[in-house]
């Protein structure tokens, strides 16, 4: 049996479908909410990385595959990215102090 | 000792032999969006430290329309769960549903360039090139420019690939694989465009 297979019917894309709108909605409303930087970034990028899991779990059926492509997914894009900006941006804070 | 790798081969990989237990197409189309995705990865933490050097980046909701970039979201959103049904359909023998539902995703596509399109125009018109802007860091426009513009490219070849393979399904001579890898494709464009929603658009 195959991902797509396994991944179920339109109803469960529809549901997905809801739930990444609704997400989308909180974090437009939030936008304007006074809340401090710190929280509105983290709630931010926790969001955004909920719905990047649904797209890829649900839609890309990326839960339902093999673990090697998924570790290859994971590895490759998300670990990779965070290495990628967490080495470059404590430079660009030095930087930001010397000016 | 050969049987309890085997073991471990089977229930740590889950694929047996084959560590991907999937085809040549789909390990191919996931190398490609892991590689496609590093690149956009590169963008955007180029962006995030262009931005935290510069101290005076422009506010975003006095440059774009923020209610017009969610109703883009909505759309490529909602294009996203039409492929993703296109693909179950195509899967199911279901062949009418296919190309209803792929025509679906072609309007969505082509809804979000054209309103891309909008957009990028009544920025240029206030002002915006890629060395320079009214509303601050010079960068700014470069990287708006940049990064929009090298999804819209995907969102474009996207339209066209998905209207391809629409005809070839319509000729029968698409396979489900054909659509599935499609699809793969188009829910990329739409995981890229959530951190592009988010790092850009609203932080």
């Amino acid at each position: 049996m195959t991902a797509t297979n396994e991944a179920g019917g339109y109803k469960l894309y529809w549901m997905i479908w809801g739930v990444l709108l609704a997400l989308t909605v909180v974090m437009l409303f939030l936008d304007n909410a006074p809340m401090p930087r710190v929280a509105f970034v983290l709630i931010m990028v926790g969001a955004m990385l909920t719905k990047a899991f649904l797209i890829a779990g649900y839609f890309m059926h990326l839960r339902y595959e093999a673990l090697f492509i998924r570790l290859s997914v994971f590895i490759g894009l998300l670990v990779n990215g965070a290495v990628l900006y967490f080495l470059i941006i404590p430079d660009a804070y030095r930087i930001l102090g010397m000016s | 000792m050969a049987e309890a790798a085997q073991q471990v081969m089977e229930d740590r990989w889950a694929g047996g032999t084959c560590p991907f237990d999937a085809g040549w197409r789909k390990v191919m189309m996931w190398t490609f969006i892991i590689t496609d995705g590093l690149l956009f990865a590169g963008f955007l933490a180029s962006y995030g430290y262009a931005r935290i050097m510069s101290g005076s980046w422009p506010n975003q909701s006095e440059v774009f329309s923020i209610p017009m970039i969610a109703l883009m979201t909505f759309i490529l959103i909602s294009s996203s769960a039409t492929m993703a049904s296109a693909v179950a359909a195509a899967q199911s023998g279901d062949r009418k549903g296919v190309s209803r539902f792929m025509l679906l995703t072609i309007v969505g596509g082509a809804i979000f360039l054209g309103m891309q399109v909008w957009e990028w125009s009544h920025l240029i018109h206030e002002g915006a090139r890629l060395h320079a802007n009214p509303w601050g860091d010079a960068a700014f426009g470069a990287y708006f420019f940049l990064i929009t513009g090298f999804h819209g490219t995907h969102v474009l070849s996207g339209v066209l690939v998905i209207a391809i393979m629409a005809l070839r399904w319509a000729k029968g001579s698409a396979t489900a694989e054909g659509i599935e890898m499609t699809g793969l494709y188009w829910h990329f464009v739409d995981l890229v465009w959530v951190f592009v929603f988010t790092c850009f658009y609203l932080l």
